[in-house]
């Protein structure tokens, strides 16, 4: 039996993926606080999407991948605030067109070019078979997120809660608003890797979400939020040895699971509560 | 001339263009009242969770637009029921549904052994498609666009003014179901021809193309139709000929035909902005 438990953690790859999982899910679990006070969710999807030009531009000319995939998401963040400003289209509809747009065209480059790299590696991650450079990718936009953060948490906490108390206050809000920015395209890159671009979001929105449900204070947010991640992270990556399945699919599932029980047993903002709450109102009334 | 022709002597290829024009007039009706609606994440988050549904679907051997439909249906309700019981935003909640159904599908997909390609799921299939394809596909675009046409001002009022709407007696929870069936059911007949991530791009490109081109609906309907069907038909032929995907050839096009109306559009287009704003700078100083 625990012969069985331990096994997956004898294979070098395994626990690669695993300590790599746990760094990459507690630093976009960190961000997902400032994502959901935000409401920036869809803006997580897009910019993990459209990243995907970049990595096969990246491939295919050798480069680091992170810093193909972090130009075309900067580049598709500055084209959707483009568009808005110039055009009367709403911004949910202007980010829908431009990541589709950046996501067919890295289709597009990869359907030319298909030798260079893998779709399947780019949509769902391939963290069983991340290479050592790439582990050190990880491990410096993670570092970087993580200082950054933590230096200007304070700022960035007002800018996402009350943007003009902000500018009232003298932050340069522009200043903020680029630097979540790019925190994002840093972390959705890193998080390529491990779940792939479609669940990118998840990391970056679900801890944020769960975590909001059980405190009302920012910083005990932070700490739930982020610990959730990390635990997440590596359980998923755990299972997914004895699941035999995607490592992306597997930690994304958990995390959502963890979230529908807090979403109903949570003590406070939890349906059950609500209920009890509802009933014990109707009492005193009668 | 022969060379140019060619493509149309491939049965496929004429299947292709065939299914192509008609999911993008589908996508672009919808897409008008989506862009209106403001409903596009709507468009991604059922799209990306009808994955589980199909692989349930094919493990219990249902047809896989019924699974597929209903695990959408299932994202828009539980999206609505997490909003309506927490205290957390909309987008979010829709970003913890969409992306739990999808991993749950791919886990699932993983365990289910099936003939199933994923590949084929995500980006399409157009060039494959099998005999009862093209007929499935034109019976749905037939339904939903009949049904779109015979609602038309009850959906438009829904989308502009949803108060107003249930003021004069519209019932307007109905029609919420109903234009979010139509998306479900729209998604599902795309799953073919461009898949469940490029279908996003065909449900808010056109309609926005023709926004930013006239003021009226009913002109806005048509631009959006013959631009989505003009981009199906140039996408298939191009990919032919580059030998590329051709889903994301069809959506390019759509793209490269949003860029075009972004700068040349008579009224809304950045050129002709810009002027305007100097002629009527200018005049006003003349005035003066």
């Amino acid at each position: 039996m625990i012969e069985t438990l331990v096994s997956p953690l004898q294979y070098d790859y395994m626990l690669k993926a695993i300590l790599v999982s746990g760094l990459i899910g507690g630093v976009c679990a960190f961000l997902s606080c400032f994502i959901t006070l935000k409401g920036w969710s869809l803006m997580g999807d897009a910019l993990a999407h459209s990243v995907v030009p970049g990595v096969a531009i990246a491939y295919a000319l050798g480069l680091p991948f992170a810093v193909g995939a972090f130009g075309t998401g900067l580049l598709a963040a500055v084209g959707m605030a483009f568009v808005k400003v110039k055009t009367r289209l709403r911004e949910d509809a202007v980010i829908g067109i431009v990541f589709t747009a950046f996501f067919a065209f890295g289709l597009f480059l990869i359907s030319l070019n298909p030798s260079s790299v893998n779709l399947r590696t780019i949509v769902f991650g391939n963290i069983l078979g991340i290479s050592d450079p790439d582990v050190w990718q990880m491990i410096i936009i993670s570092g970087l997120t993580l200082a950054v953060l933590a230096i200007k948490w304070r700022d960035l906490l007002l800018f996402c809660f009350d943007t003009n108390q902000a500018r009232a206050m003298g932050l340069n809000v522009t200043a903020l608003h680029y630097t979540l920015l790019t925190l994002l395209s840093a972390t959705a890159v890193a998080a390529l890797q491990t779940v792939g671009a479609c669940l990118v979001v998840a990391m970056l929105v679900t801890p944020g979400a769960t975590a909001y449900l059980l405190t009302d204070r920012f910083g005990r947010m932070i700490g739930i939020a982020s610990s959730m991640g990390v635990a997440t992270s590596l359980v998923g990556a755990y299972a997914s040895y004895f699941f035999d399945g995607s490592t992306g699919g597997c930690i994304v599932t958990l995390q959502t699971l963890v979230f529908l029980a807090v979403f109903v047993f949570a003590p406070k903002h939890g349906v059950l509560a609500a209920r009890s709450k509802r009933r014990l109102a109707a009492e005193g009334a009668s | 001339m022969d060379t140019l022709l060619e493509p149309f002597r491939y049965g496929f290829m004429v299947d292709a263009m065939i299914v192509g024009s008609m999911v993008g007039l589908v996508c672009a009706v919808l897409s008008c009242y989506l862009v209106l609606k403001g409903w596009s994440l709507m468009g991604d988050a059922i799209s990306h969770a009808v994955l589980p549904g199909i692989v349930i679907a094919y493990a219990i051997g249902l047809p896989i637009a019924v699974g597929a439909f209903l695990s959408g249906l299932l994202c828009a309700v539980g999206t609505g029921y997490i909003k309506a019981n927490s205290r957390v935003k909309e987008d979010t909640a829709m970003g913890v549904v969409f992306t739990g159904l999808f991993a749950f599908g791919l886990v699932l997909f993983t365990k289910v052994k099936s003939d199933l390609h994923l590949d084929h799921i995500l980006f399409g299939n157009i060039l494959g498609l099998e005999t009862g394809d093209l007929r499935n596909t034109l019976i749905v675009g037939v339904i939903v666009l009949v049904t779109v046409l015979v609602l038309r001002r009850d959906l438009l009022l829904f989308c502009f003014d949803p108060s107003q709407a249930r003021a004069i007696g519209l019932r307007t929870g109905l029609l919420y179901y109903l234009l979010l069936s139509m998306l479900a059911m729209t998604i599902v007949v795309s799953l073919k021809a461009v898949g469940i991530i490029l279908v996003i791009a065909m449900l808010i490109t056109p309609g926005c193309i023709a926004y930013l081109l006239t003021d009226r609906f009913g002109k806005m309907l048509w631009i959006a139709s013959g631009s989505a069907v003009f981009s199906s038909l140039a996408g298939v032929y191009v990919s032919f000929f580059l030998n590329a995907s051709t889903g994301a050839c069809i959506v390019l096009m759509q793209a490269l035909l949003f860029v075009i109306t972004l700068f040349l559009a008579p009224k809304h287009g950045l050129l002709f902005t810009n002027r305007n704003v100097k002629e009527t700078s200018d005049s006003v100083g003349g005035s003066i």
